[in-house]
């Protein structure tokens, strides 16, 4: 037998061995016993002396393509091998994802904290300051300063919890345009959310404590044009949505010429509910431009500024928002509800 | 304030909107509208009170058809025919304040016959809520209700001496009122009276043993106007709101007297047949100062609007409305304001605004962006803060509640409050809700029992003011609530404290308060400053679990909040640790152990971080605590060899042993 055939022939043995070799040891068993340094094909090259020059030219080339044959598919088979083993492992590794994660989940904010934030940023984004005001506050900043005197029927419609030390709980947010008037002068654009309250008997629409947004621009030439730009603006960004509205004369001391913004009920779609009081329309922002009379009480000059002003419910904002049609749930603390939001 | 549809067709030419598309105007033009409903043969508008306290002349039909017809375009019906009171006046007035009563008109009549109204007259009472009584009593309503003047009838027969006094009430005085209830007066109620005492409180209700009765046959028609601020403290004093008290408080006109004599004189000729006047007219009062005209530049009103109005229209508009209107210059109107629209109504250049607004409809003007600098709005951190304290808190699983600002005297003293402290309120919701919360802690308590009703663990935090006398101080509160032996809600809510500053520290307290966990309490520091306390409610006060609480001061959270720090360059030299284990005794503190090793440490420590603990007997057979914690050394300029390392070691071994501690090495 020649070399090239007796190369042929451990070929053929070494792939039969490596058919039969069925864990990592076998395989390398077979590796050393053809390709080791002292391997079937080691031995059979040194025999390679005894060739002629084009013999042992022709011997080392079937030699290296079957060395490399062989490493190849040890190679692979040991590959194989390795991905069997592996696939089992994976297998037993199942686990059931449908058991609940552990850990604590968040826990939500309340509703008119959402409102708010959401409102705060949106004025902040025009360029609006965002002011905080004091809840117990002084008849001047409650009612005078905004050209509500004492004997003003208007205070009728604000009923007032007085406090004995004669100041009383801010009945609407409106005192920040005066706070602010003073502390920031002209021209300025203010938002002042916050809690007000009134010596209301609670039902499902009323409450003695809740949320409003007081909004103040104050420049030169500010007009009812450029208050309805605000509140449109405003609108279409809190309802994410085209909202019916309205405008029609409203009543406030603070404001020359007032008027009210009605929406229609978002609860009802105008057909009329508890929350619209069968109206199909919900009062949702007293504005109008700022009285000169308030201008001056918050050291203005009313001939050289004017400004517009309005105020929102925020708790009525939320209540149309998710539909909530009783407003004691705000403040009742109950999880079953916060928890929604 | 009732509205009736007939009423005003008579007074509006060729009015042909229905009753509700009319309530519709009127709501987007002039006055909120609550409502139409049928009455017999005519509808009812009821408009809200509310909306027409500005307006006093709305308080009468003449008034609300004045704003029909300006709204539609069309004529004006004036009920009110000029009548010439020529004679004597048939009896003296004094009034003694002409700044409470500007003007007291009267007229005397007498073959006066008393009896039920005519149909017509009754109904049209009935339609807009007041009770027919007899034809001349019907007539001074109907006069109210008409042209909003109100009107008294007295029987000429029961009053004494010839004079009619309208003068402050004496300490004392009671008058017995038309609606039989009695009431003491005094003097800062205004009342009318004879040489025998009160006999009307003035602008409000009149007496009973004056009022007209069967047997009547000459009357005193009073026709007065009185101060809107005196009328409506008596009345609020007296608790007692009429059809008259509601118009007077709204500022009447005064001229308005003389137009409710005459229409009312009209009236009684007709349901009264025979009725003649007794000598001429009785008019007291102080000559009003006319206003003087307001200017109105048109181009200001145009930039009021934001729209341009042309002259023609606004000059339209303010006549619809009977203002007369004068050209001063060109685009330039002076305009004078009818006696019924002066009284407190309109002043001003800017309520003008109001009138042309309403007329030519807010909804036909352009919304506008204002053209004004680019400028960031002044930030207010705080209020972020607050709103990051809030994410931290929801983002660890705590929901957020919004309690009442009011708690009881008793709820105050349960959390060892004193209720004096406390800011008072005059007449609360609830008798016992009577004082301004310093502490959120009631709130938050009543939320834990209320939602472990529903609830096996729940988390919720609350941000609001505590009010004090002479601030309010922004506050939050946490709880955590678990049917567990509740310790691991104390190291959640200390969790959530360290998140929301880090920094702060927990210092156990040997004494605490009544509602708190007697060995479960501790302050919350930051340094030496206080801000709060972290506890576990006395497990008597929480029904079926256990509730820790985070209480923490947020205005002084805001206060030590880092501000942004400078970045520290990142270590060149390798570290090194090794851990040590303290044996301490039952009730020693991690932070006390951890705080000794930290001074004997010195520079070298890097860092410090406590492993675990585990209980052993000691051969005492007391149980000791053994503290394991896991000390990192370096210098900046070296790597420390294993000597240096194993000194430092050492020096704490030592050092410890010193202080008393034992060390497992």
């Amino acid at each position: 037998m020649g070399p090239e055939q007796i190369i042929s022939e451990l070929h053929a043995a070494a792939l039969s061995s490596l058919e039969r070799a069925t864990t990592l040891d076998a395989i390398e068993a077979v590796r050393v016993e053809a390709l080791g340094r002292k391997g079937k094909l080691a031995e059979i090259s040194k025999t390679f002396g005894k060739l002629t020059p084009e013999e042992r030219a022709s011997a080392g080339k079937l030699l290296n393509s079957v060395k490399q044959d062989l490493e190849t598919r040890l190679d692979a088979r040991k590959d194989a091998l390795a991905s069997v083993a592996r696939d089992a492992r994976l297998e037993s590794e199942w686990i059931d994802l449908t058991a609940p994660a552990p850990g604590v989940r968040p826990g939500s904010l309340h509703p008119i904290t959402q409102v708010q934030r959401e409102l705060e940023e949106l004025f902040i984004s025009l360029g609006f300051a965002v002011l905080d005001g004091p809840e117990v506050e002084t008849e001047r900043y409650n009612f005078d300063a905004l050209n509500i005197p004492a004997d003003h029927p208007a205070r009728d419609a604000q009923d007032t919890f007085w406090l004995k030390d004669g100041r009383l709980l801010r009945t609407h947010t409106s005192p920040v345009q005066i706070h602010a008037l003073e502390k920031l002068g002209p021209p300025l654009k203010v938002i002042a959310p916050g809690r007000v309250f009134r010596n209301e008997e609670v039902d499902a629409s009323h409450e003695h404590t809740f949320y409003q947004l007081e909004g103040m621009m104050v420049d030169r030439d500010v007009s009812v044009a450029h208050l309805l730009y605000f509140m449109k603006t405003l609108l279409s960004a809190i309802f994410h949505r085209d909202v019916t509205v309205r405008l029609r004369p409203g009543f406030f001391p603070f404001v020359e010429p007032g008027f009210e913004l009605d929406i229609q009920c978002l609860i009802c779609g105008g057909k009329g509910c508890p929350v619209c009081k069968q109206s199909g329309w919900v009062e949702l922002l007293p504005c109008g431009l700022v009285n000169p009379a308030v201008l001056r009480h918050g050291g203005v000059d009313p001939e050289q500024w004017n400004g517009f002003a309005f105020g929102l419910g925020l708790t009525r904002l939320a209540m149309m928002r998710y539909g909530v049609d009783d407003i004691r749930l705000f403040a009742g603390g109950d999880l079953r509800f916060l928890k929604q939001f | 304030m009732k509205f009736s549809y007939n009423w005003l067709r008579e007074l509006v030419e060729g009015l042909d909107a229905s009753p509700r598309e009319l309530a519709q105007l009127i709501t987007l033009k002039t006055a909120e509208s609550e409502g139409v409903e049928t009455h017999g043969s005519d509808h009812v508008i009821e408009i809200d009170n509310k909306s027409l306290t500005h307006r006093p002349d709305l308080w009468g039909h003449h008034g609300m058809a004045r704003e029909v017809a300006a709204i539609l375009g069309r004529l004006l019906f004036d009920p009110v025919k000029h009548i010439e009171f020529r004679g004597e006046a048939p009896l003296r007035v004094r009034i003694d304040d002409h700044e409470l009563c500007p003007r007291y008109s009267a007229l005397v009549l007498e073959n006066v016959t008393v009896q039920p109204s005519p149909l017509w007259l009754a109904q049209r009472l009935e339609a807009v809520g007041l009770n027919p009584i007899n034809n001349i009593v019907d007539v001074t309503n109907f006069v109210l209700a008409e042209i909003a003047q109100p009107m008294h009838a007295f029987d000429a027969a029961k009053l004494q001496g010839g004079e009619i006094i309208v003068r402050s009430a004496l300490g004392g005085e009671t008058i017995q009122a038309l609606n039989e209830e009695s009431y003491a007066l005094d003097p800062s109620n205004l009342v009318i009276a004879d040489s025998g005492g009160p006999i009307a409180i003035a602008g409000i209700i009149g007496g009973a043993e004056s009022a007209i009765s069967d047997s009547t046959t000459r009357i005193v028609l009073e026709s007065a106007n009185f101060n809107a601020s005196s009328v409506r403290k008596t009345s609020a004093k007296l608790k007692l709101r009429t059809d008259a008290s509601m118009r007077f408080e709204k500022a009447q006109d005064p001229v308005n007297t003389i137009r409710g004599l005459e229409r009312a004189f009209a009236l009684l000729q007709e349901v009264s047949p025979g009725i003649r006047l007794v000598g001429g007219l009785a008019d007291n009062y102080r000559p009003q100062p006319l206003q003087a005209p307001i200017v109105l530049p048109l181009d200001w009103l145009d930039r009021k609007l934001g729209r341009a109005i042309p002259g023609e229209e606004v000059r339209r508009i303010l006549e619809s409305l009977e203002f007369r209107v004068e050209v001063i210059e060109p685009r330039v109107f002076s305009v004078f304001v009818p006696s019924w629209r002066a009284t407190k109504d309109v002043a001003i250049k800017d309520d003008l605004v109001e009138e042309v607004g309403r007329m030519i409809g807010y909804d036909s003007i352009p919304p506008i962006a204002p053209l004004t600098p680019a400028s960031v709005p002044p930030a207010s951190p705080q209020r972020e803060f607050h709103y990051q304290v809030r994410k931290t808190a929801a983002s660890q699983g705590f929901t957020e509640v919004q309690n009442y600002s009011f708690v009881s005297e008793e709820m105050a003293r349960a959390f060892s409050l004193d209720p004096a402290a406390h800011v008072q309120v005059v007449s609360p919701i609830a008798s016992d809700q009577n004082l301004l919360r310093t502490s959120l802690l009631p709130g938050i308590w009543k939320n834990i029992n209320d939602n472990a009703r529903h609830f096996e663990h729940f988390r919720l935090f609350e941000i609001g003011r505590a009010i004090y006398p002479d601030r309010e101080v922004p506050r939050f509160a946490a709880a955590l609530y678990a049917k567990d032996d509740g310790a691991a809600g104390l190291f959640e809510l200390k969790r959530l404290a360290e998140c929301a500053l880090p920094g702060v520290s927990i210092h156990p307290t040997d004494s605490s308060a009544s509602y708190e966990h007697p060995r479960r309490a501790a302050d919350v520091l930051y340094g030496d400053s206080k801000l709060g306390r972290l506890f576990e409610f006395h497990p008597r006060m929480i029904e079926g679990g256990r509730a820790a609480v985070l209480d923490l001061d947020l205005s002084r959270l805001f206060e030590l909040q880092p501000g942004s720090s400078r970045y520290r360059p990142l270590r060149r030299f390798p570290e090194s640790a090794f851990d040590l284990s303290v044996l301490a005794a039952p009730r020693a503190l991690i932070a006390d152990v951890q705080s000794a090793i930290v001074i004997l440490a010195g520079e070298p420590l890097l860092s410090i971080a406590f492993l675990r603990e585990f209980t052993l007997p000691t051969p005492s057979g007391e149980k000791a605590r053994s503290l394991s914690y896991r000390l990192t050394v370096g210098a900046t300029d070296r790597t420390l060899s294993a000597d240096e390392v194993g000194a430092i070691r050492s020096r704490i071994i030592d050092g410890m042993r010193a202080a008393g501690y034992e060390l497992k090495v």
